[in-house]
């Protein structure tokens, strides 16, 4: 396993807080510090293509996923990813290939999925626990080899960001155009949804289950808000997360706080974008 | 099923023929929607596909860009070697999110630019986009915002991108819509000229009659199967177009010009064997 400590020294050094000394804190700082750059990016095409509910059924796969590795005896933190990489290509698979609107293919996945990973887990009394930490997520509790993988995974977001954003916006604008004009629809497509899935599940150890889509929608939706071009939307949505993210953390060790960090890093992006709905309108009274 | 994989099933015959549809059939939810479709599209001219509501236009557009599964055969020629014909499309409208926020010039760099937006516009793919939107007179649009354009200014911006494409074929869903009768006549014009400097062939989904018999130059009268191919004065007779419509639809109104114009001064209605 590679040695972490310098980089959680270096990071003690750039971000100084009491908090922070305690190395399950700079574990969950690095974590989170990887987690939010790859929602932001990933947020601004689940916005464009609308596919906040795909995120939303990927992240519920997680209790199926969890399921898998109870059946084959293996890690969850495996087949969570794997499971949820599947759930993700089926879906995309089915949305291009049937004549159901896409919400409703989720909606039949989802549902399956739910109800997959909640009968296999009860019947197993012993990881009722687990399930919890599912649910609510606890990136205090991140271990040095979820934070490597969440580091590979980080590299290769970032290189597909780099490669492919042209690209996916052409698809979002328009998917009968851009076939057309030669952009390769459907490998993008496959691309991005199996990448999506991965970022999903293993944002669920920060947020957990029911709020891993906020961490890919509120960045990007007060993105939209602040930004006059598309280019500037995300870099506008990589503020808002990192920022987020970072302040969430230091607020939940607060004494005065002492919240779960998951939630308390979605309200400060909560709060960013009601900052950005109140510019939107100051903008839009200005050019009247 | 039928299959649409456009790189396979789209051959290059080396005829005076930009497309032809030989025994196009599609069916859609068990609907026979195209009824044995054969038909040809001029090289280099202005074809437009007419025919009432239901007919089949645009899903023989869909076809023909390998969007819906169909029997039969679509050839599209005029191109150099094996690669795949350039083609060009101009979407009826464009559904998105009108609050985006995406310049004219993000819209029309994303396709050329390979290094991702956030990096910046490089001075290359911008000077091409200018090129393009002074090309479709839409100089002015470059730093609006797309979901801030009206119809007619989204409809040029459109065109803008797929003239990108250089397309041998470029390919129009109902150009008239959403846009105003002189609008309408403006873009037409504008079309003509780009195709005399360009040389494309223009195929176009149109209900606008009158449009059509002063701007095309062929005319494939569809109601799911095709009732009459030509010239315009050929092709929209009023017995024709009776039988398609099912009303009295002569050619009367259709000759009335915008700005009480009595002639149209596109080269393609001389052509088309107007007086």
């Amino acid at each position: 396993m590679i040695d972490l400590s310098p980089l959680y020294d270096l990071l003690y050094h750039f971000l100084p807080f009491d908090c922070l000394r305690a190395r399950f804190m700079q574990q969950a700082m690095i974590g989170l510090l990887l987690i939010a750059p790859m929602t932001a990016a990933m947020g601004v095409q689940v916005i464009n293509f609308k596919m906040a509910f795909f995120a939303d059924a990927i992240s519920h796969s997680a209790f199926a996923g969890v399921a898998m590795g109870l059946i084959f005896a293996v890690s969850p933190n495996w087949t969570m990813p794997l499971f949820g990489l599947v759930v993700g290509l089926a879906i995309m698979a089915m949305k291009r290939h049937s004549s159901l609107s896409s919400d409703t293919v989720i909606g039949v996945i989802f549902a399956a999925v739910m109800a997959f990973g909640l009968a296999i887990v009860s019947r197993n009394r012993s990881v009722a626990r687990d399930l919890q930490r599912f649910l609510y997520g606890d990136i205090l509790t991140i271990a040095d080899a979820e934070v490597v993988s969440l580091a590979v995974l980080f590299i290769v977001i970032m290189a597909f960001q780099f490669l492919s954003y042209n690209r996916l916006l052409y698809i979002s604008l328009n998917t009968v155009v851009a076939k057309a004009h030669r952009v390769r629809v459907a490998f993008y497509q496959y691309m991005f949804a199996g990448l999506l899935a991965l970022v999903v599940m293993l944002s669920v150890w920060a947020v957990g289950v029911l709020l891993v889509t906020a961490l890919l929608i509120v960045p990007a939706a007060a993105a939209r808000n602040f930004a006059r071009s598309i280019g500037a939307m995300f870099w506008w949505a990589m503020l808002v997360s990192v920022t987020s993210a970072v302040a969430g953390l230091l607020i939940s060790a607060q004494d005065w706080a002492r919240t779960a960090t998951g939630p308390t890093v979605v309200l400060c992006g909560f709060l960013w974008f009601i900052v950005s709905y109140v510019f939107v309108m100051a903008r839009r009274r200005l050019a009247q | 099923m039928p299959r649409s994989e456009p790189n396979n099933s789209v051959q290059t015959p080396m005829t005076s023929m930009a497309v032809t549809f030989k025994h196009v059939t599609v069916k859609l939810g068990g609907v026979l929607i195209l009824d044995n479709v054969s038909a040809s599209v001029p090289r280099g001219g202005c074809a437009a596909i007419v025919g009432p509501n239901g007919a089949g236009k645009t899903t023989m557009l869909m076809a023909l860009l390998g969007q819906v599964p169909y029997w039969g055969n679509i050839m599209i020629s005029d191109t150099p070697g094996d690669r795949s014909p350039y083609i060009g499309y101009v979407p009826q409208r464009l559904q998105f999110d009108r609050g985006l926020p995406m310049t004219v010039m993000d819209f029309l760099v994303m396709g050329t630019q390979r290094i991702p937006l956030w990096m910046g516009v490089r001075a290359l793919p911008r000077d091409w986009a200018r090129a393009l939107l002074s090309d479709v007179r839409a100089d002015a649009l470059e730093r609006r915002l797309i979901g801030a354009l009206s119809g007619g200014e989204l409809q040029r911006v459109l065109l803008a991108l797929a003239l990108q494409q250089e397309p041998e074929l470029l390919v129009l869903d109902e150009p008239a819509a959403g846009v105003d009768v002189q609008g309408e006549y403006l873009l037409c014009e504008l079309l003509e000229r780009l195709r005399r400097e360009r040389g494309f062939t223009q195929l176009m989904v149109s209900h606008d009659l009158a449009t059509v018999t002063h701007h095309a130059t062929y005319v494939i009268l569809l109601n799911r199967r095709v009732v009459a191919e030509g010239p315009p004065r050929e092709v929209l007779t009023p017995e024709n177009m009776s039988a398609v419509f099912g009303l009295h639809m002569g050619l009367a109104d259709a000759h009335a010009m915008p700005g009480k114009k009595t002639a149209c001064s596109a080269s393609c209605c001389k052509e088309g064997g107007h007086d």
